[in-house]
């Protein structure tokens, strides 16, 4: 491969210090971080991926899957080493970030799309599309305070899928409404895959990985462990976890898969 | 180094946006909703003048070096109306991120532009309160029309410069730690007895005491907000006032740049 990469981490380790209580924190603010007991999130990861590629990312809770996310969707910050992420990320983690309760389901259309940095034209473009989306009828036009929780994740749903990301990052662990939404969802998550934009999948389940995913990146305690064939890739961790057996229609042991097809 | 200036390029029509929707927030769900905006300040204005001008009676006027003698009432009125955004421009300028902490934690953004639009949205508030106060000024005899009313101009954006600089260095660090934020909020709770915003703060009976009030920017915007309604003097006039105040400015936008730069990275982890 010769392309440059879209998502490039170049020796990047991330540490989270720990406070024992908030003098200390108090103290941090004047003298720095130096002194602190800190956690080790993330060890000397070195990743690229390139333009049209579907990564998964497996790995047990803690292993630094989120801390990764974070990094690539430019929420959190390494501590040394390099993240660079071209384009723009649409991150299907936390749908309702940055939502006005008092302002419309359409004004908020617009506001998100104004924090995520879109100018009004394109979003005047997109309107259409996220309203019939989202399925919220005369709903558009009231305060999101008076949504059900249900309603602002479609809202949300319907605004990130729609914005025309370079790279999509989704969670498996997310749900969006009820059934017929979601499978809904799945299916506009595979057509915009068959788009060819980048996507890093998260998700504790082997098959949906399967799915979706080319490669995948096997993490553990911060540290890649292997990067390479899905296939492979599950092996490694399933033996791992002390679960190896044959790969087969019943090695799906953690977990559940969300929604099959 | 200019990361703030950077995160602001390009993003001015978000940020006006974002400062509506941070003026709504303010006044949701209230069935007079914006006047609430006046309500609290013309109480707060009646409780001092009682106190000051019926309760401790004898002291209803206030004397004004080479410039003459003016109502408690008219002379609170005006630096009331610039202390009222000068002090909610600290205490929330402060929590300004963590009260934002959505935009920190969950997407990414400018983080600095926060404490701008926040600002802008109070901005609006004082621009009302401003006019009407301008209102009472015109119509009070020891007030009236003057050229020197233009410098409103003047010191009204110095004003919401001033503050916004200020909160690159309190939000930041309040966001980082509580004890901060509460550190501002005792610290504002007595700021107002020692600016002159119901006194004249350079009419101190030692000498010395004058020369201190001109370190406090509270005094000097107070004090600005006079001359251009009720002094009918120039800015330029007190010139170690000016100069003074300058360097403080100068100092803040240092301290300002200093503190984001260094907190803006360590701010996700800890909110």
């Amino acid at each position: 491969m010769n392309q440059s990469p879209i998502i490039s981490f170049a020796n990047v380790s991330k540490e989270y210090v720990l406070y024992k209580n908030d003098q200390e924190r108090f103290k941090a603010l004047f003298v720095g971080n130096k002194k602190f007991k800190k956690h080790q999130a993330l060890k000397d990861i070195s990743i690229n991926i390139f333009p049209g590629e579907s990564v998964g990312i497996i790995g047990d809770n803690g292993a630094g899957k989120s801390t990764l996310l974070k990094m690539i969707t430019g929420v959190t910050f390494p501590t040394t080493g390099s993240v660079s992420v071209i384009g723009n990320v649409a991150a299907l983690l936390e749908l309702t970030a940055g939502f006005s309760s008092e302002m419309t389901g359409r004004e908020n259309i617009y506001l998100k799309g104004y924090i995520l940095g879109h100018n009004d034209d394109y979003m005047k473009q997109l309107e259409p599309d996220i309203i019939e989306f989202a399925e919220l009828g005369d709903y558009i036009d009231q305060p999101v305070r008076t949504y059900s929780s249900g309603m602002r994740a479609r809202l949300g749903f319907a605004i990130n899928v729609n914005l025309k990301p370079d790279i999509l990052v989704i969670d498996e662990a997310l749900s969006v409404g009820d059934a017929t939404f979601r499978k809904k969802c799945h299916k506009k998550i595979n057509s915009i895959i068959a788009t060819g934009v980048t996507v890093l999948f998260v998700s504790h389940s082997a098959e949906s990985v399967r799915d979706i995913c080319k490669r995948c990146i096997f993490l553990k305690k911060g540290k890649v462990v292997f990067d390479g064939e899905t296939d492979a890739a599950l092996r490694v961790y399933l033996e791992s976890k002390g679960q190896v057996k044959k790969m087969g229609p019943n090695a799906v042991p953690i977990g559940k898969p969300l929604n099959k097809k | 180094m200019f990361q703030i200036f950077k995160e602001h390029k390009g993003f001015s029509k978000q940020i006006f946006l974002l400062s509506k929707s941070e003026l709504k927030k303010t006044y949701k769900g209230a069935a007079i909703g914006p006047l609430w905006a006046l309500v609290k300040p013309a109480f707060t204005i009646f409780v001092y003048w009682f106190a000051f001008s019926v309760g401790i009676r004898g002291s209803s006027e206030v004397a004004v070096d080479g410039v003459g003698d003016f109502g408690r009432f008219i002379f609170m009125v005006v630096g009331f109306t610039a202390w009222f955004f000068m002090s909610e421009s600290i205490t929330l300028g402060s929590k300004s991120i963590r009260q934002n902490s959505q935009y920190v934690t969950k997407v990414a953004f400018p983080v600095s532009t926060i404490m701008t639009f926040t600002q802008l949205a109070r901005l609006y508030v004082h621009l009302f309160l401003a006019a009407i106060m301008y209102i009472i000024v015109v119509f009070n005899p020891q007030g009236g029309v003057s050229w020197y009313n233009l410098q409103f101009f003047f010191y009204c954006p110095l004003m919401f410069a001033f503050f916004t600089v200020l909160a690159w260095s309190t939000a930041p660090m309040a966001a980082f730690s509580r004890d901060f934020e509460n550190a501002v909020t005792a610290f504002m709770s007595g700021v107002f007895w020692i600016s002159g915003i119901f006194y004249n703060s350079y009419d101190m009976p030692l000498p010395l005491l004058n020369k201190i009030m001109l370190f406090n920017p509270i005094n000097f915007f107070a004090n600005g907000y006079r001359n251009t309604f009720l002094y009918n003097k120039g800015f330029w006039e007190n010139e170690t006032e000016l100069y003074i105040f300058l360097g403080e400015f100068i100092l803040i936008i240092i301290l300002g740049i200093w503190n984001y730069n260094r907190l803006r990275k360590r701010i996700p982890d800890v909110l």
